[in-house]
Order: C-alpha cells, then structure tokens, then sequence
C-alpha cells in the first residue's frame, strides 16, 4: 500500500470519530447484519486509505466516505447472495391520506418505544437496498437531497422520488402492523 | 390544490424547493385538511422514530479501524 498522506488520514480519523455511527448505521440499514455492516464500514475505511490520491478535499471527506461505505455494502449483500429487488415502480406511493395509525398515537395508548422501534425494523426489510439507504441518510441524518444524490450516484429528482416513496411506504406498513392489533 | 396534490408535493413542500405560489397553496390545504396534516405529523414522528433508532458503530469495530489508520503512521 502506497503512502497515505497524512492530512487523509487526519481526514479519515476525524470521520472515525464525528462520523462513525451514522456510516455504520448506513451500513447497517443498507445490509440490515451486522457483521456485513461492520465488513461494509471497515473495507470502506480501507479502500479510502488505498485511495487517498482520489480525496478532494476536507469539505468532501463525509461525502466520499458515505458513498464508498455505500458501494461497499451494496458490493457485500449482491456478494453473499443477498440481492433484494431494485424495481422502484412496482412500488405504488399514492394512497390516500388516513388517520389514526395506532404507531403514531401519544404514548398512553401505544408503546411509542421499543415496540415501535422493532415495528420500524421490520418494515424497514420491505424496502429495497436502496431505499433505505435513501431514507436514513434523507430521514434520520438530515442530509440534503444534493447529497444523498452524491452518495447514492442517483439524480437529484429520483432520490427526492424515492424517499418520498420509502416514507409513504413505511407509514403504510407501519400502520398496518399496529392496526392488525386493534379490535 | 386536492389531496392527492398535496401527496405529490408534500416532500418537496418540506425541503423548501417549491415556488412560493406552490408553498402557498400547499400551506393552505394542510391548513384545512385534517387528514393530510395527519400525514405530515405521522411522516414527522416516523423521521423522529428513525432516529431514535439509529444503530451505533460498536467498539470493537471503531478499534479495529482506529487501528488501520495507526498502522498508516509514517
């Protein structure tokens, strides 16, 4: 392995540290396994050593970081067999608006914890690879639309139309693990 | 602006990225809507649960890598 320069390598430990949670949780929503999520993280950091030359910058560093841990873990799941679908149009986004989800009432009628947290994880398997990746970048990170698109190597419109999708979708499954409950 | 309007551009509404007339009428339908400001509350606490539920990278990893970059030391 060539030389890393030392400002990359500053660069990448700065990540490590400011960064590191939200790229392993980017891994981890994009494989959902841990132990791939974890090769996802550790490869990415790798190959960004490797290729130091290819750093734009400290601006850019997240970014170019997010993107690689992406890559990798797309590469891991299509590796160990673990494809899901990519067809984003067989996924129907217009439902009409209804109320009273059971998962998004006050807490003294549902268990807005540990419950509603496991409920999110199940549904969060019904959307494909990309699309969580979409949505916890977009959703829990709050990362700009131009950005996600970065990472993702999408266009800006079809990431804005993908999360777009990935939240109305998960409202809907989320809506129907609760109510299946109800009387 | 009908209910299925707002569907379309409710995302676009909350990035900020519709013209002014558009963020208008937008405004005004959840305003007088209580089943698409239902849904915009439920997309809001479905953002909150996400990140209350945001996996950390765990230990052993975070030392494997620190130790990666050590060895990068010239």
């Amino acid at each position: 392995m060539e030389h890393t320069a030392p400002p990359v390598r500053e660069a990448l430990e700065r990540a490590l540290v400011d960064e590191g949670d939200r790229l392993y949780a980017l891994a981890f929503r994009v494989t959902r396994d841990a132990d791939l999520a974890a090769d996802a993280v550790q490869e990415a950091f790798a190959t960004a050593l490797e290729r130091a030359a290819q750093f734009r910058g400290e601006s850019a560093a997240a970014t170019w970081l997010y993107r690689i841990v992406y890559n990798k873990s797309i590469d891991l799941l299509r590796r160990r067999g673990r494809e899901e679908p990519l067809d984003e149009q067989s996924q129907d986004d217009e439902v009409e608006p209804e109320t009273g989800s059971a998962w998004s009432r006050p807490p003294d009628e549902v268990l807005f914890g540990a419950e509603t947290r496991e409920a999110l994880e199940r549904v969060l398997a019904e959307l494909t690879p990309v699309q969580r990746a979409i949505f916890e970048l977009r959703a829990a990170e709050g990362r700009p639309t131009e950005e996600v698109a970065e990472i993702v190597g999408l266009p800006v419109g079809t990431v804005r139309v993908y999360f777009h999708r990935a939240r109305l979708r998960l409202r809907r499954l989320l809506a129907s693990t609760f109510d299946r409950g109800r009387p | 602006m009908n209910c299925g309007d707002l569907l379309r551009l409710l995302t676009e509404y909350e990035e900020g990225t519709l013209p002014t007339p558009l963020c208008v009428e937008v405004a005004r339908h959840l305003s007088e809507c209580a089943p698409c400001e239902e849904l915009r509350h439920e997309l809001h606490e479905l953002t909150r649960l996400c990140r209350e539920s945001t996996p950390r990278l765990p230990e052993a990893l975070r030392r494997r890598i620190e130790d990666l970059l050590r060895r990068q030391d010239p």
